[in-house]
């Protein structure tokens, strides 16, 4: 069974008088396990979509199946709690809790499910940061940190709980090339260990060359779906 | 849970000057109905305390048909014991009744003093000089020479009435008054001592003269107008008022004297009884009003945060999850602020509890008939503040639901576009 499946996808925001169609008929299967990244124009829809795979937001027609079950028939409740436990997400712009710490921040993510105690909470929460670069600063407050530290423990936070699915919106666009592809080696590796299914949305060739299926999208609507036996990088 | 508490006590520290604005509202208003309170209780005890005191006892036993012409301070009803065997023996026997431990007797009259151009009218009160003092407070309002000694001829007076006649104490004084026969008589008495008190009866009203002069010089040997008995505590007026029911009717009394419980006598104390309650709404009212400006934080602090709460809802955060964080961060604000407030209310009560406080000249147009003193002593009591204290937390906490709710409905995406 696939992980997500799109159905005929729309979405028009409502814009008082003006109605905007960002997306206008999206249909995709993405399979557990898929290294995805989506690309185009600004504006063409990406984090529309991302937002409706991850449950923040409702399609306007179309249904999603996310492992098999259709997200429209879920209310506000079930949504969130489909979000805390199977759906990771990286934003366009890394959203921290500004009271807490870069370990708390990480850390809030996989308090919220109820299924490790203390000391693997602490590893987990540890290793992740350890893995995307950020040792040694775990103590320090988002506003402590440069704009691509807090890129990274947002990173850390998408990535900790181990969930099914990360949505990553622009995930490097604040990452010079080295973090970046630090990043990225963290996250290959875990799509290759547990079989996490990755969706980016970038503009940025380097994130491409990670992926191994390659959708564009103009207008809201899929120009290009390319799948590769091999990525660029690890092949 | 415990990251919810966590990241709530975090966020009060973030725009600390509103924080401490709100802190303060709530500490204001808390502090105002300890003071509030205690001021409302104390005038209530006062109220209760005075009209017990100098009016009713617990119970006060008197003629039926003397109920109606109290006033006039009539002798043709008095008291004059089972059977018209007087009233010494009554009191022995009303004494020995269970719960019962004084039955303190008053001969109360109508007496007049010539000062030369005027007439002043007053009210004699013919009394047990040790017993009085042992059931009032008048030890503590006399404030020169002493009480009166069985068999003297000898007054205490209240300042205002000494200044109205221009006597002062060691002086003499002539009262004229009708005995129970009618016949007018005139006595002259040594001024022994002088009262101060904020209540007017006592103050421009009364004078004291031992029971035994009395019932001689009005011709009522071994009578009273009054007879108060007084209980153990007060709490078993409702036990002790059937017993001496019981006991008169068994003595074959009940249609002559009256048992009436010092509920019964007071004009006052329905009049207590509801400003209380009326009070208990103004305490409310005035803590809402400090939550108008936790509220408003609450508002300020949801806009501002608008885009972190969509990113916690984004991360699986439920609407519940959302509520309870501002609920809890107003909470927060909630305890501290009627922490301090109970705390600094319950200081200043005492400390008025102390000196006392005069709410004012404004009441002495007042008839000097109704048992009203202007000096009050606000009581402060722990459970005063405690009271506040939950008033307080309670109320601001169930005022933060409101805003609470907004944050807890916003839509993730929505949420996490604005201000951008
Ligand atoms: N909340 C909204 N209300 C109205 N219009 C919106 C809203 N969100 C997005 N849009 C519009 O929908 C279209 C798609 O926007 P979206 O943010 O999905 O684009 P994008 O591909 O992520 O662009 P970028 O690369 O710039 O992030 C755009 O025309 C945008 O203006
Ligand atoms: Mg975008």
């Amino acid at each position: 069974m696939a992980l997500l499946e799109l159905k005929g996808l729309k979405k028009v925001y409502d814009q008082g008088k003006i109605e905007v169609p960002a997306l206008r008929g999206i249909d995709l299967t993405v399979e557990q396990g898929e290294f995805t990244t989506i690309f185009g124009p600004s504006g063409s829809g990406k984090t529309t979509l991302l937002n409706l795979i991850g449950c923040l937001d409702t399609p306007t027609a179309g249904t999603i199946l996310f492992d098999g079950q259709s997200l429209g028939e879920l209310d506000k409740k079930e949504l969130a709690l489909v979000r805390r436990h199977n759906v990771g997400f990286v934003f366009q712009s890394y959203n921290l809790i500004p009271v807490l710490t870069a370990y708390e921040n990480v850390e809030f993510a996989i308090r919220l499910i109820n299924k490790y105690d203390k000391r693997e909470i602490r590893d987990r929460v540890m290793g992740i940061l350890k893995a995307v670069g950020l040792e040694g600063l775990e103590n320090r407050r988002p506003n402590e940190l440069s704009g691509g530290q807090k890129q990274r423990v947002a990173i850390a936070r998408a990535l900790v709980k181990e969930p099914k699915l990360v949505l990553a919106d622009e995930p490097s666009a604040n990452l010079d090339s080295k973090t970046s592809e630090e990043v990225l080696a963290v996250m290959a590796k875990m799509n290759r260990e547990l079989g996490t299914t990755f969706i980016f949305s970038t503009h940025d060739p380097l994130v491409m060359d990670y992926a191994r299926r390659l959708i564009e999208i103009r207008d809201g609507l899929i120009a290009k779906d390319q799948r590769r036996e091999q990525d660029a990088v690890l092949n | 849970m415990s990251y919810l508490l966590k990241i709530a006590f975090k966020n009060m520290f973030r725009s600390k000057l509103r924080t401490l604005v709100s802190i303060v509202a709530i500490a204001f208003g808390v502090m105002i109905v300890v003071f509030a309170r205690g001021l409302i209780v104390g005038m209530v005890d006062k109220v209760f305390a005075d009209h017990i005191h100098y009016n009713s006892g617990h119970i006060k036993i008197i003629d039926r048909d003397y109920q109606m012409r109290e006033r006039l301070l009539t002798l043709n009803y008095p008291v004059d014991g089972l059977g018209g065997r007087g009233v010494e023996e009554m009191i022995a026997a009303m004494e020995a009744l269970d719960k019962v431990e004084l039955v303190i007797p008053r001969l109360k009259f109508g007496a007049l003093v010539s000062t030369g151009d005027k007439l002043v009218s007053m009210s004699g009160w013919g009394v047990d000089p040790e017993q009085e003092l042992a059931f009032t407070d008048l030890e503590n309002k006399l404030v020169e020479g002493r009480m009166v000694r069985p068999g003297e001829q000898a007054v205490v007076m209240g300042t205002a009435l000494l200044k109205k006649i221009n006597r002062q104490v060691g002086d003499k004084v002539t009262i004229v008054f009708n005995t129970a026969f009618g016949s007018v008589k005139g006595v002259t008495f040594t001024i022994v001592g002088r009262l101060e008190s904020g209540l007017k009866l006592l103050n421009e009203m009364v004078f004291f003269l031992p029971l035994d002069q009395a019932q001689t010089l009005l011709e009522m040997e071994d009578q009273a107008t009054e007879l108060l008995l007084v209980a153990s505590d007060p709490k078993l007026v409702p036990q002790v008022l059937p017993e001496v029911k019981t006991f008169l009717a068994a003595a074959g009394e009940a249609g002559r004297y009256l048992a009436l419980s010092y509920r019964e006598t007071s004009d006052l104390i329905p009049l207590m009884d509801l400003s209380e309650l009326m009070f208990s709404y103004v305490y409310l009212i005035i803590v809402l009003l400090s939550c108008v400006v936790v509220v408003n934080t609450m508002i300020m602090i949801i806009r501002e945060r608008t885009r972190e709460i969509g990113m916690m809802a984004a991360l699986g955060l439920e609407g519940k999850n959302i509520l309870q964080l501002f609920v809890i961060e107003g909470a927060f604000m909630g305890i501290a602020g009627s922490l301090v407030g109970a705390v600094l209310g319950h200081l200043i009560t005492a400390y008025l509890g102390k000196v006392g406080f005069d709410y004012g000249e404004a009441l002495s147009a007042m008839d000097a008939e109704v048992l009203f003193d202007t000096m009050f002593y606000p009581v402060a009591s722990v459970g005063n503040a405690v009271f506040a204290f939950l008033l307080g937390v309670i109320v601001v906490t169930l005022a933060c639901l409101f805003p609470a709710r907004r944050a807890a409905r916003l839509q993730p995406t929505e949420a996490m576009r604005a201000g951008q």
